[in-house]
């Protein structure tokens, strides 16, 4: 199996498995608890049927849209994703190069594995930031510096992690960053020798722009869940969010926001947008899916920020239930990792061809001409 | 596999398979019928999301709650079960040690292996007597005096056990109490030669609340159905139950109302609380769920007693989603049992610890501080 032969997510999924050692592989697939909310994500989409209008003379559909105030190609991008260099060896530098050249958003998480300015030096595509708020309050000030001096496009902070999430398979498989060698977990890593000749032989693992700053991470075997527990300030709150919105002063997204009560607040303290997202079922399991809750936030909030939808998807049919449904923009995680590390860039450029492929078609057969046509007609929502 | 590989309720039960004769095992794990109703406690649960509240500082989380004029330190508590020594020796002991230790609710069967004296003598944190209705007015007046002397805060008048439930796996394994050996138990037995050894050398095995009335489940072999169906009074009625309540003079419960009808009538008779039960689905197979019935319940008489959700529960989440519907707190059988048969005492206490660490978790990621936060608010029913 290679590259070629990945034509959906079950493909990526199944080559990144054969690459990466099993707990790095089961830390990007797995959910918190039973995984229920992980499944109903995608399932979500099943419950709402697309209705094409027929003869639309639609030639070939304009897929590009405007997000953060930057036109991007296509309406999807990069979800914001950590530590990207146990995926693959050249980590963020891989997607940022992908992203750029499809004209969408590439995303760094705090916990990224290359710095602020490495990715800036090799981009100049549309890029945001993903803030996490740490009880040390410079190492958030001083995120949001860099990123301004980088030419980062737009800001979002995290939301829905302030403790960690019961992640069972991680348990199970002792899971850390970095990776920790345990009798347990040796033959996982034997397994895979390429991947272990890739991270050996490149540049060092690090959580790079908070390195300075913490040797959590960096030095110490931790598990994710460990980090986020010790690091992260679970006394967070609005006035923290307010202070990052105007210490930005940009284009700025709440991420992780299901509530319309919370969409709204966000709207007045001055986001330009939140993304509707449990956080890929990682953590609250049982809570509600982004596309299940995404129209009524649309219908509440919609012309007032804008709406990402973060979560589950999968196909082109489902970004175009998303924006039917009022979405201006869909991202993902889980699909572009298992496509990073199935083949670096290469694999990540393959998944963002083969989506745009699937949007353009399904366009194509829905008989739309432009994303704006793609409205709440052109869904049906089933009982 | 042992008790540090136990992370959940599936766990659990993994391993309470692995120690018990299969018998046993299946007398926990079974219920009536075609399990329908048994399968349906749990999953009714997936039918309704949570919804978060994001940035409203959530560092310290009190899971504290009232029920029966007692405070809990956490919002669930240990239900009655019988038979508690076949599961481990220490049965009784096991699990009310480990309910003091985090200071919630014990519930003792009146099938109970250990006494309520010896109980009342060894633990100081609420407890509740369960109580059958016998045809032996005897032993009734017996059960009720002695739990009143030993200082039972709650008594517990299960309704829902009037004839025996149909469980089909006893029929297959032919389990009785005291266990019988048969040719067909004897292999599943002497498999699991630890447990023989404990069951013949750590005490023997009584049911001290019934005993010197009747000599079924104790000198006499008999399964739980048919002690229930020869042993029970048939005849029971409101009547009865108000006498009961009126000669307990203290905090009284009905168990396995299901119907708004009842729970009304429940008000009236004197009850302090309900619990909302199918008898973990092992009674009445096809019956509705606790929690797909607790709203129109807790609707109609959650201001004039304690509504409990009873079955089903395997997560703290779970118990998040019945508590935003009304419920005082959450209770279960299997939810400890598998961990007392699968580790005694550190076993039970194992997996209370589990459960609230969980509730803890989720609460913060709820964006709730203490129990009175959730409300139906947090949830969204799917269609």
């Amino acid at each position: 199996m290679s590259l070629k032969n990945c034509h959906n997510f079950e493909d990526f999924r199944k080559l990144a498995k054969k690459k990466l050692p099993s707990p790095i592989f089961h830390y990007i697939d797995g959910g918190a608890d039973d995984e229920s909310t992980l499944r109903r994500n995608t399932d979500s989409f099943n419950d709402c049927d697309l209705v094409p209008n027929i003869l639309a003379s639609v030639g070939k559909p304009d897929l590009s849209t405007t997000l953060f105030g930057r036109k991007i190609d296509m309406p999807i991008f990069l979800s914001p994703a950590a530590m990207q260099r146990l995926y693959h060896h050249e980590g963020d530098i891989a997607s940022a190069r992908a992203a750029d050249k499809f004209g969408t958003f590439y995303s760094m998480s705090s916990m990224g594995n290359n710095t602020i300015e490495e990715v800036s030096n090799i981009s100049s595509g549309p890029k945001l930031f993903q803030l996490y708020v740490h009880k040390d309050r410079s190492i958030s000030d001083d995120l949001i510096e860099r990123s301004r001096r980088s030419g980062f496009d737009a800001m979002c902070l995290t939301v829905d992690t302030l403790v960690a999430g019961n992640r069972e398979r991680d348990h199970r498989s002792g899971f850390t960053t970095p990776p920790k060698l345990t009798l347990k977990s040796l033959m996982s890593f034997i397994m895979r020798p390429e991947w272990v000749f890739n991270y050996l032989t490149h540049k060092k693992f690090e959580l790079s722009n908070v390195a300075k700053k913490t040797d959590k991470g960096t030095n110490i075997a931790k598990s994710v869940m460990e980090y986020i527990n010790e690091q992260y300030d679970p006394a967070m709150s609005w006035k923290d969010a307010e202070y990052c919105v105007k210490k930005w002063n940009g284009p700025f997204a709440l991420k992780g926001v299901m509530s319309i009560e919370d969409a709204r607040r966000a709207i007045d303290i001055g986001c330009t947008a939140i993304m509707i997202s449990n956080h890929g079922g990682r953590q609250l399991d049982g809570s509600r899916s982004p596309f299940d809750q995404v129209k009524a936030i649309s219908d509440a909030v919609g012309d007032k920020l804008e709406i990402i939808l973060d979560g589950g998807v999968r196909r082109g049919t489902h970004v175009l239930k998303a924006l039917a449904a009022g979405a201006k923009a869909c991202s993902f995680g889980k699909m572009f990792l298992f496509s990073l590390a199935a083949g670096g860039q290469k694999g990540v450029e393959k998944l963002l061809q083969n989506m745009q492929d699937e949007i353009r078609r399904n366009m194509v057969l829905m008989g739309c001409k432009t994303l704006k046509e793609v409205d709440i007609s052109k869904i049906i929502y089933r009982k | 596999m042992n008790l540090k590989d136990c992370h959940n309720f599936s766990d659990f039960r993994k391993l309470a398979k692995k120690k018990l004769p299969s018998p046993i095992f299946h007398y926990i794990d079974g219920a009536a019928d075609d399990e329908i109703t048994y399968a349906r406690n749990t999953s009714a649960f997936d039918d309704v999301d949570l919804v978060p509240n994001v940035l409203r500082g959530v560092e310290d989380v009190d899971l504290s709650t009232t029920i029966f004029g007692k405070k809990l330190d956490l919002p669930f508590y240990l239900a009655p079960t019988a038979l508690q020594r076949l599961f481990h020796y220490d049965g009784e002991r096991a699990v009310g040690k480990a309910a003091q230790k985090f200071n919630t609710m014990f519930g003792v069967s009146a099938l109970a292996t250990v006494s309520v004296e010896e109980i009342s003598s060894m633990i100081d944190t609420p407890k509740m007597f369960q109580f059958y209705f016998h045809k032996d007015r005897g032993l009734n007046d017996s059960c009720l005096e002695r739990a009143k002397a030993a200082k039972f805060d709650v008594m517990a008048l299960t309704v829902d056990t009037i004839t025996g439930g149909n469980r089909e796996r006893d029929l297959r394994t032919g389990f009785t109490s005291p266990p019988k050996l048969t040719l067909s138990s004897l292999f599943s037995f002497a498999i699991k030669p630890m447990w023989g050894i404990n069951y013949l050398t750590k005490g023997k095995f009584e049911l001290p609340h019934l005993q010197d009335y009747v000599k079924e489940g104790t000198d006499t072999n008999t399964s739980i159905g048919n002690y229930f169906s020869t042993m029970l009074d048939q005849s029971m009625n409101w009547k009865d139950a108000e006498k009961l309540c009126a000669q307990w003079g203290g905090h009284f419960a009905l168990k396995g109302v299901m119907s708004v009808e009842d729970a009304k009538r429940a008000v009236d008779i004197g009850c302090t609380g309900i619990m909302v039960s199918n008898h973990g689905g092992r009674q009445l197979d096809g019956s509705r769920s606790p929690f797909d019935q607790l709203a129109e319940i807790v609707d109609a008489v959650g201001d004039k007693l304690d509504v409990i959700c009873e079955g089903g529960i395997h997560r703290g989440t779970h118990m998040l989603k019945a508590l935003s519907l009304g419920a005082k707190a959450c209770s279960g059988g299997r939810l400890y049992l598998y961990a007392l048969a699968a580790g005694g005492q550190a076993g039970v206490e194992r997996a209370i610890e589990k459960y609230k660490s969980e509730l803890v978790r989720d609460m913060k990621l709820m964006g709730c501080t203490k129990i009175s936060d959730l409300n139906r608010d947090n949830l969204r029913f799917r269609r």
